[in-house]
């Protein structure tokens, strides 16, 4: 039948054989099923409702949530949203607002600032709706299209037209566009989860030091899960959402998974996000050494071989801040910036001195996944020694525990040398008081304080502190992973570590001495023994 | 003309859908990032003189550059590097390569021009290299 | 003088195999002890285990090949003679006396050497054997409920080893006290001595 079709189109129109060639080429193509995107269900280009100009966030998520209705009543229930937690543990109230921390030190009095990483809109100070739907900002982790950003001093809302920021840089940061950027909204991604998380502490790999932007689109060096031209994971496949509730937090972190591998079906509430969630307790195999190797799993964390440096990607992550060199001027009265040979920034006026590591050997300590801070007036024991903003228990013994690597950052900050507090500085502003702007410590922790609602006696003095951060981000290839002599040595990466015996790091030191004498004592008796033979050997 | 009508409709019809799927497609920054990261810089870092960061252009630079589809001072065509061909050519060492090994000449091109316009000195978010 | 064959081909293979086994655990033990660096603890413990099992295999044959020949006989215990042998060696062989044992079928160990193999056998082998199966497997017990600490295991392991290591040197040395400096050495490996008796074969 179609053959007399062709052959009459053929016979009876000019250019007929092209035609038919088309044809041809239409009949197979029709034999497929048509064309689709395959990545979503939704595309949202084509939704009327979303092709429109928006004045603001807020306007553009009362769109988002005329579909989507539960939404942002299930991000209202959040960390992302709330930054507050109450540690069940140890009942501390932790969180973003509350906790201090040694880097920009605490949120209070610079909400503008610091809020430019709140999934919302609005949060400029105390008296933010938490309440209001409107307020939860969907793009900033549903953006696709990189072009979304929000600035600090906007409390959480992107340049709605373009705005030079900081005033007076000439640096101009160009609106964004909110309709296209609503028309693309897809599954978040290294790129959106990155845009805060990579660049935590006020710059690029400034706080974790396994988290930095050499993930948004890293190779197998980096990362051998993210690879973008291998497993290509995302954040999100390994801290697997539901209801837009993330998990695996840092406030109450798995020190030692004994679940074994998740499975389908199986219900199970423990962290997805831990090594063994995927591979299980025994993930060693195909090897002669699989089964010792395995047998680490009891007191090493996977991470502490597979991860055997902090920042590996090629951006510095910041290992000290002393802020008590901060506020120094140039003669004309002005803030300065010195910077190393590497042109990375290790004085700030407004910051004080910062030392910059790459491929720096961790720290270990046996970790339990409790975490407990040091928070707003607490009293600070010994104002001489060295302050745990955070300490992190475990130990040998308590069978809770994995000997984890460990970014400690050390520092120095302010604090109040009368109440032996810390303090929450107000920083960030274009006012007064601001530490950045007017370089006074006693006025700006006054302000901060009183925003924190906190008592400040007015004498400012400095205290040493250190935070850890376990190690996870950034595994190694398997080629890469540490090999038996790092630790099992004297003065291996382990040395520090107690309560456990390590082959070629430890000894019985009466074994060895009596050991070497019973040795050493049969070797001088034969050798005297010999001797003697030798001498008195009959001619 | 009665058999005619519908032939010379699937005909408009299929042409049309055609031409709409060309224009309709969507370039994927991300995929032209590893893909420009991964076989551009790579090359180009190892062999070529240094790293070529795409903040180091203009968008305007940028598009004529690819307009002009000069390579190499205008040695060879720039499109050649991003054609089926090419990353066949080195799919057994390039990770990157071998994974797109099929997409569409046209549509990595367009790829890695979105990635190389939006990370412009003057792009949305100006890329470089680390 | 007549010549007894003493050392069954077997009895050779098993002594020398074990000796080399026994020197490349000592070595590499030591190594992983911490005691110096020579292959690199991944390459010496990787050698220590596989010399492990083939000493432990090796171990299976012999204990079946003494019971089955009645070899085991030979290091029964016995008091007797052990001062004529002791004084020989103490004062003796530094005169040139010939030694006050003579090897024969039944007995070709002296008393005290008899003495010396027992306790390797009974005493060091199984202290080494024991701690280094719990070394190997002490993970797996911890999962069956039975606790076992690393630092004991690895105490037991290494006292074993450095009496090992001194019979090692003892016994090195006592091969050189034979009628020649190297008569010993002839004889395990070639399984002839001098002896009293005629060759039974």
């Amino acid at each position: 039948m179609s053959a007399r079709i062709l052959r009459r189109i053929a016979t009876e129109w000019s250019g007929g054989l092209l035609l038919a060639a088309l044809l041809v080429g239409g009949s197979a193509l029709a034999s497929e099923p048509p064309p689709v995107r395959l990545d979503s269900t939704a595309d949202h280009s084509k939704y009327k409702e979303l092709q429109q100009e928006f004045a603001s966030g807020p306007e553009l998520t009362k769109v988002c949530l005329s579909c989507h209705t539960e939404a942002a009543k299930q991000v209202h229930r959040t960390k992302h949203w709330t930054w507050d937690f109450l540690n069940p543990e140890n009942q501390q109230r932790l969180g973003k607002k509350n906790v201090i921390n040694n880097f920009c030190i605490s949120v209070p009095s610079n909400y503008a600032f610091c809020t430019s990483c709140h999934v919302g809109y609005g949060w400029k100070d105390a008296s933010f709706d938490f309440t209001a739907e409107e307020n939860v900002d969907c793009l900033v982790c549903h953006d696709t299209t990189g072009s979304y950003r929000k600035l600090p001093g906007l409390a959480g809302h992107p340049p709605y037209k373009d705005v030079e920021i900081p005033p007076g840089s000439g640096k101009i940061a160009k609106a964004v566009d909110l309709s296209r950027v609503a028309q693309k909204v897809g599954k978040t991604s290294r790129d959106t989860c990155g845009a805060c998380h990579f660049f935590g502490g006020g710059g690029d790999g400034v706080k974790h030091g396994d988290m930095d932007s050499s993930l948004a689109s890293p190779d197998k060096e980096v990362d051998v899960h993210m690879d973008a031209t291998g497993l290509d994971f995302t954040c999100g496949t390994c801290h697997k959402t539901a209801s837009h509730d993330v998990p695996g937090s840092r406030y109450t972190p798995v020190g030692k998974d004994k679940g074994g591998a998740h499975m389908r079906g199986k219900e199970d509430k423990s962290n997805p996000a831990t090594c063994q969630a995927c591979h299980g307790l025994s993930p060693h195999k195909d090897s002669g050494m699989a089964a010792k190797l395995n047998h680490h799993t009891d007191k090493i964390a996977c991470q502490t071989c597979h991860i055997p440096a902090i920042a590996r990607g090629g951006v510095a992550t910041k290992m000290s801040w002393d802020w008590s060199t901060a506020g120094r001027l140039t003669p004309d009265g002005k803030p300065m910036i010195k910077k190393d040979d590497k042109g990375r920034v290790i004085y700030d006026s407004k910051k004080g001195d910062f030392t910059l590591g790459e491929n720096v050997v961790p720290e270990y300590a046996w970790f339990n996944g409790k975490v407990s801070y040091t928070l707003l007036g607490d009293k600070i024991e010994n104002i001489e020694g060295v302050t745990h903003i955070n300490k992190l228990g475990g130990s040998a013994t308590d069978g809770e525990s994995l000997i984890w690597p460990m970014k400690v950052f050390r520092g120095a900050q302010p604090f109040d040398a009368v109440n032996k507090t810390l303090v929450t500085p107000h920083t960030a502003g274009n006012d007064d008081t601001a530490y950045w702007k007017n370089f006074g410590w006693e006025k700006a922790i006054e302000t901060g304080m009183k925003v924190a609602g906190a008592d400040f006696s007015g004498k400012v003095g400095f205290i040493k502190t250190d935070m850890s951060w376990p190690i996870t981000h950034m595994v190694a290839p398997k080629e890469k992973a540490l090999g038996c002599s790092e630790c099992h040595t004297r003065g291996g990466r382990l040395d520090a570590i107690d309560g456990v015996y390590i082959p070629g790091r430890d000894a019985n030191r009466l074994v060895n001495l009596i050991g070497w004498i019973v040795a050493g004592g049969t070797l001088a008796a034969v050798a005297l023994h010999g001797l003697i033979r030798i001498v008195r050997r009959p001619r | 003309m009665i058999k005619r009508l519908p032939i010379a409709c699937a005909i408009t019809v299929g042409l049309f859908s055609l031409s709409s799927l060309a224009l309709a497609y969507d370039a994927d920054w991300k995929r032209g990032r590893v893909y420009y990261r991964s076989v551009c810089t790579a090359c180009h870092a190892a062999q070529a003189g240094g790293s070529i960061a795409p903040s180091t252009m203009t968008k305007a630079q940028w598009a004529s550059y690819l307009q002009a589809d000069k390579h190499a001072k205008g040695k060879d065509s720039m499109k050649q590097y991003v054609s089926k061909a090419y990353r066949a050519s080195i799919r057994s060492q390039n990770k990157a390569a071998e994974k797109f090994a099929e997409v569409a000449d046209d549509e990595l091109f367009e790829d890695v021009k979105a990635f190389v316009i939006k990370g412009a000195k003057d792009g949305e978010a100006p890329a470089t290299c680390s | 003088m007549e010549r007894i064959y003493i050392f069954t081909r077997f009895e050779r293979f098993w002594h020398w195999t074990q000796a080399l086994l026994v020197i490349g655990m000592l070595l590499t033990g030591f190594e992983i002890h911490g005691t110096y660096h020579l292959l690199g603890f991944a390459k010496a413990h990787q050698i220590h285990g596989i010399a492990a099992w083939a000493l432990i295999i090796l171990w299976v044959f012999a204990i079946f090949w003494h019971f089955v020949t009645g070899e085991w006989r030979q290091y029964i215990p016995t008091m007797k003679n052990a001062d004529v042998v002791l004084r020989h060696y103490a004062l003796g062989i530094f005169r040139g006396e010939p030694h006050p044992f003579k090897v024969t079928r039944r007995q070709k160990h002296n008393p005290l050497q008899a003495q010396a193999y027992l306790m390797v056998k009974v005493l060091i082998n199984p202290l080494l054997w024991i701690s280094g199966l719990l070394y190997l497997y002490y993970n797996e017990l911890a999962a069956l409920g039975q606790h076992f600490d690393l630092a004991t295991i690895a105490l037991a392991h290494t006292i074993g080893a450095f009496l090992m290591l001194a019979f090692f040197i003892a016994h090195v040395y006592l091969i050189t006290t034979g009628d020649t400096v190297g008569a010993h050495l002839k004889a395990m490996l070639t399984g002839w001595e001098h002896g009293e008796e005629k060759n039974p074969r």
